[in-house]
């Protein structure tokens, strides 16, 4: 699991309303070589809760230096935008699980996948 | 107990199926729809796009601009779509784990119709609404009732799967195609096992059993399957009744050609307690052809429906295939508590008579007759997928009536699909 997909999921648990962004708890991470695409970056970085990319990274010990608040003119920096690609698209969480922030549900991932499938009574 | 039924019937006949038969669909080579190919390339860059249903992750690896994730309730094939790097999650199309406006746009190929209830089908595609952007676009993709020759006759169906349609040697002789190979070598070469040389077909969906049907040479398939009442229907306890199917019920097919050489599927008959509890859900069914025949080869092809750049992968199951599923579907309806799950052909009108008749009994005579194959054909279960196939307009007015969050752009039948391409809006409450 990616950060930018990260950035995506939400806790889905009946009655929760605060349930984004989960927590990311990881056994395995891996780091992958992506190709760096800077306009690619610019245009997703307005898509992101910046917030939460920022605390998912830390969470994998990966913040990469990352600003807690975006700055402006991003779109030239390219040093910057490096540094989120990294982030986004090259940090991997392999196994560990996301927690629901309010319920505090996990939900595991393994082989690289979240399994986000609630059981009946959850839903 | 409706929401219980359907979901039931659902995890016996969509995702236990899907579990079972996925390693015979992760060649992920196969082509998209052009048409769905299309949605995906005219995405701006940067665009994110989830594909929701996404099965082996075939559509995940189009236009390298965008950002693209798919999901599945089915473990074997999101596991493949991992292995082909791509962004994938377990999740269920009525509980989607994605923030409200996420994405800019969504895909559901041939997915929808696997809801067994209206009221479901329309909370999937307003969960998916809710996960698109105001201005995003949603495509999606149903089997459609209505079929270039023929139609089906009823829209609620269990369709058996067959993951070997073509058979050996024999009447047909080969089809002279090359076959797409299989990316997991071991699997298909045990199920050609002693049979031929010749690898699986595999295919994620429908849509991609029609676009293989392209390319199927002239033979035509006949299939049975299996008609259903909806559950929709079925819970109107004014018309709760046993049917009956009788030989006059019996209508004739295009005749299917050759003798029997292929194999014999074993029915796995998952969806037994569900029919046990629902015993009104089936009626008489009519044998209307093939998965694949439901594109119906012949015209299709010959309709030079080229632009679907179909993959060079024959799969159309030759027609000796057929009197063999046939006859043994009919031998494991036998073993199945409503003896009136049946699927009949004129050719085999006595043969099925006499199951029907033997009833529970059959039960037994089916299993002596069928051990020796059933345990070499292990991997080749034959399985009902139950499909709510659309009719024409079908999808659109579901949009339109009950997800305003929606407006439609524009539809289309795209081979044996209709096809919708919705735009998210923004609602405004007073």
């Amino acid at each position: 699991m990616k950060l930018l997909t990260h950035n995506m999921l939400t806790s889905h648990v009946k009655g929760v309303t605060k349930g984004y962004p989960l927590l990311i708890k990881a056994t395995e991470v891996k780091v992958n070589e992506v190709e760096f695409n800077p306009k690619f970056v610019c245009r997703m970085i307005p898509k992101l809760e910046w917030s939460a990319l920022v605390q998912a990274a830390d969470q994998l010990g990966h913040r990469e230096e990352l600003p807690g608040e975006l700055v402006a003119d991003y779109e030239k920096n390219e040093d910057f935008l490096k540094r989120v690609h990294r982030v986004l698209l090259e940090v991997e969480v392999i196994e560990g699980c996301l927690q629901c922030p309010e319920s505090g549900r996990e939900f595991p991932i393994s082989r690289g996948i979240p399994n986000m499938l609630l059981s009946e009574d959850e839903a | 107990m409706m929401e219980e039924a359907a979901s039931q019937l659902e995890r016996d006949h969509v995702h236990s199926v899907y579990d079972k038969i996925a390693p015979y669909f992760n060649d992920s080579r196969y082509k998209a729809w052009p048409k769905v190919r299309q949605f995906l390339l005219d995405l701006p860059l940067g665009s994110i796009v989830a594909d929701i249903g996404c099965g082996n992750g075939k559509y995940l690896h189009i236009n390298k601009d965008v950002f693209k994730l798919g999901c599945d309730v089915c473990r074997p094939l999101v596991d493949f779509a991992w292995s082909q790097g791509h962004e994938v999650q377990m999740c269920d199309g009525l509980r989607l784990p994605y923030r409200d406006g996420c994405f800019d746009a969504v895909l559901s190929i041939a997915v929808i119709h696997h809801f067994s209830t209206k009221e479901r089908r329309i909370r999937a595609i307003k969960e998916m609404a809710r996960t698109l952007r105001v201005g995003g676009r949603i495509m999606i993709y149903v089997w459609a009732m209505e079929q270039k020759r023929r139609k089906f006759e009823k829209q609620d169906i269990f369709v058996p799967w067959n993951p070997n349609p073509h058979s050996a040697s024999g009447f047909n002789g080969d089809d002279g195609r090359p076959r797409r190979r299989a990316t997991t070598q071991s699997v298909s070469e045990a199920m050609d096992g002693t049979e031929n040389p010749r690898k699986i077909r595999s295919t994620s969906s429908v849509a991609d059993e029609e676009d293989v049907a392209q390319t199927v040479p002239q033979q035509r398939t006949q299939r049975p399957w299996f008609f259903s009442r909806s559950l929709d229907s079925v819970f109107d306890f004014g018309s709760l009744a046993i049917s009956w199917p009788s030989s006059r019920d019996l209508r004739p097919l295009s005749s299917a050609t050759a003798a029997n050489e292929g194999n014999k599927p074993n029915q796995r008959a998952r969806g037994r307690g569900l029919i046990k509890q629902v015993s009104s859900f089936f009626s008489p069914p009519s044998v209307i052809g093939s998965e694949e025949d439901v594109f119906d080869p012949d015209t299709d092809k010959q309709k030079g429906q080229n632009d679907s750049e179909a993959p060079s992968n024959p799969t159309n199951g030759s027609s000796k295939e057929h009197k063999g599923v046939s006859v043994s579907l009919v031998q494991e309806c036998g073993s199945l508590a409503l003896p009136d799950l049946i699927s009949l052909q004129q050719e085999h009108l006595k043969q099925s008579e006499d199951q029907r008749v033997r009833g529970p009994l059959g039960r037994e005579h089916q299993e002596g007759t069928q051990s020796p194959e059933g345990s070499e054909e292990h991997a080749e279960a034959s399985c009902l997928r139950y499909y709510h196939v659309f009719r024409e307009g079908e999808l659109a007015e579901l949009i339109e009536h009950h997800v305003e969050e929606l407006h439609v752009l524009h539809g289309y039948f795209d081979h044996a699909n209709w096809c919708v391409v919705a735009e998210k809006v923004q609602l405004w409450k007073i």
